[in-house]
């Protein structure tokens, strides 16, 4: 993969799966240009209208601990993000369920300690795939990161799990 | 209380032969469900599910993405659970017109066990009471709670749609071997408190979707050996909402019993070896358990009940995938024989199940229920997620035997719900503040 860059959006504490997605969308279809409209919408204000985080054209999110937590399994979420044009997440740590739903998805949740202390929303950040490298191009501060597992860098450069799976079903072979 | 890193403990030879033997519960589930002889915490396997569930809102994105995998059948008619139960009865004709649409896919597919309007529940709790999740075995489900599943020793765990399409294509899903933390429970319940009482007692010691993200979670002793299969079911179900992966407890006797005659396949009664490794453990005494109540907005700011006797509410619910199960219906009908619901509270009971109602029915609960003024609605998530039934308005307080109470899970983002037990729910129905079961 190669080399991100982008501004980020630095997400406050607590930013949980249901803000992201807020209830009202639950129900509608997965699809990350729809889910992307409204996503963020519960964070805060405003974000809370039509395009009002995707507007801001972030390509990344920091965040510290639990990142979409709250225990939503639904994959609006991670959807909903990558339709806003956001490759990379950073945080200190994860919820599991959408841990688990950007895995699939392909779109790269990267564990990063302490990296919310130091960045500010709108700076340019660069993110090297291979090394793990962050790098806050604003402020000149440098980071490393936790390299995905073999099977999930392989799910992602298969386009997520339904490609990975799909390619395999069409080939005959066997899964795990 | 130990504390181990799996990293620390390789550097000593003499516990490498401990690692090599020592598997906890749901290490050896993967290790068994993958074809292996040994899985490690970190390691990434693919398991044979035992069952799959999805339900109404998700289930037909769900076989959509299936099919477009390349099969057309299912790898098993009898392991994909389909249930009716965010959406029924339909509210609204958008609901009614995806439920249609629902219906229609699973029909196609054949799908052998179709809980549907008439014969639903919450998935939850019809995966476990109709036999679906076995001890020993791994099941996946499209909504968060599945967690559930650990009250009769299976690995139950909450997925996407994603993985659950693939589920259903291959009959298998991924999972990283989580690291395991146990609860040892000692002490006797005591009158009143009830298994709510512990997980929320949980939440507030270990924060909400705080350390044990990722984690397996174990609950072991006197004090869950003693617990019925309700309360287990109820202490597994809100390990999600602590960030854990899982949470399960080895089964026994009383799984057994539970599962004789409704248990859809073979099982394996599985338990942690005695040199099995724990990142930490904790000891829980529940001799002086008091009732707990979460605040509202979030789950891990808990008092116990005493803090807050005397403070004003106006509707009262039980019910959920925590607490909508016979054995809860039994607490509150204790409390409401013969008396009254206060005339400030409207209080809901909406049981989890067909089968919870009907044998609710014939103990006689029902009739008690209704005479003490408690209005019971037909088996649903009702308004646990602010769906339907019985949803939260603007100013409303609710005291609600759920599991989440966030701003606006109800309903509307002007509400406060306050969770407990069923059993401070109805003992504050009848005072119409809150109030203390023990004190009645
Ligand atoms: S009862 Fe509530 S928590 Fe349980 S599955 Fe239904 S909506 Fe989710």
């Amino acid at each position: 993969m190669s080399k991100i860059e982008g501004t980020c959006w630095v997400a406050d504490d607590y930013v949980m799966a249901y803000d992201i997605i807020i209830q009202e969308y639950w129900t509608s279809a997965i699809d990350p240009e729809d889910n992307s409209l409204w996503v963020m919408a519960g964070v805060k204000d405003a974000f809370n209208k039509e395009n009002g985080f995707k507007d801001n054209g972030y390509t990344f999110i920091v965040a510290a601990h639990n990142f979409a937590g709250g225990g939503k399994s639904i994959e609006h979420v991670v959807a909903g993000l990558i339709g806003a044009g956001i490759q990379a997440v950073f945080a200190d740590s994860f919820a599991r369920l959408q841990f688990r739903n950007a895995i699939n998805y392909g779109l790269p949740f990267i564990t990063s300690k302490g990296i919310a202390e130091h960045c500010k929303t709108g700076d340019t950040l660069s993110y090297e795939p291979d090394s793990g490298i962050i790098t806050n191009m604003t402020n000149g501060t440098e980071f490393s990161s936790v390299p995905p597992a073999p099977f999930v860098a392989e799910v992602s450069a298969a386009g997520g799990l339904m490609n990975y799976v799909r390619e395999k079903i069409n080939k005959g072979e066997a899964i795990g | 209380m130990t504390y181990q890193i799996y990293e620390q403990t390789v550097n000593h030879p003499d516990q490498i032969n401990k690692l090599t033997m020592g598997m906890t519960i749901t290490e050896k589930i993967m290790a068994h469900n993958s074809g292996r002889d040994q899985v490690k915490p970190g390691e990434l396997v693919w398991v044979d599910v035992e069952s799959v569930m999805t339900m109404d809102y998700l289930g037909k994105t769900c076989f959509e993405k299936f099919r477009s995998l390349g099969p057309s059948e299912v790898f098993d008619k009898d392991k994909v659970i389909c249930v009716s139960d965010h959406l029924v009865p339909p509210p609204n004709q958008k609901f009614a017109t995806m439920l249609n649409e629902w219906r229609e896919v699973v029909r196609q597919h054949d799908i052998t066990h179709f809980y549907d309007l008439g014969r639903q529940g919450i998935a939850h709790q019809i995966m476990v009471e109709q036999g679906h999740v076995l001890p020993g075995k791994i099941s996946i489900g499209t909504d968060s709670h599945a967690n559930t599943y650990g009250a009769v020793g299976a690995v139950g765990n909450a997925v996407g749609v994603t993985d659950a399409a693939v589920a259903m294509a291959t009959g298998k899903a991924w999972f990283r071997v989580p690291e395991a933390v146990k609860f040892h429970i000692t002490g006797v319940w005591q009158p009143w408190v009830m298994a709510k009482d512990l997980s929320l007692h949980i939440m507030g010691m270990m924060h909400w979707n705080g350390h044990l993200i990722y984690k397996t979670l174990e609950f072991t002793g006197p004090a869950i050996d003693s617990l019925d299969m309700a309360g287990r079911m109820t202490l597994c179900n809100m390990t999600v909402d602590l960030g854990a992966k899982n949470g399960i407890i080895k089964p026994d006797q009383t799984t057994k019993t539970y599962l004789e005659g409704v248990a859809k396949g073979e099982w394996e009664m599985i338990e942690s070896d005695a040199d099995a490794q724990y990142e930490e453990v904790y000891e829980i005494d529940i001799n002086d358990l008091a009732p707990t109540v979460a605040l509202p907005d979030k789950l891990d700011d808990t008092v116990t009940v005493d803090q807050l006797v005397g403070t004003k509410f106006n509707k009262a619910f039980v019910g959920t995938c925590t607490n909508g199960r016979l054995e809860d219906i039994e607490v509150i009908a204790r409390i409401l024989k013969d008396k009254q619901v206060h005339r400030d509270v409207n209080m809901i009971l909406v049981p989890a199940s067909q089968t919870v109602y009907l044998e609710a029915l014939q103990a006689g609960h029902l009739e008690t229920l209704i005479k003490a003024g408690v209005a019971i609605d037909t088996p649903s998530c009702a308004a646990c997620a602010g769906i339907h039934t019985g949803v939260a308005g603007d100013g409303d307080i609710v005291l609600s035997a759920g599991n989440r109470n966030m701003k606006g899970r109800m309903g509307s983002k002007n509400a406060q719900i306050y969770l407990s037990s069923p059993a401070v729910v109805a003992a504050s129905a009848l005072k119409g503040v809150i109030s203390d079961p023990r004190n009645l």
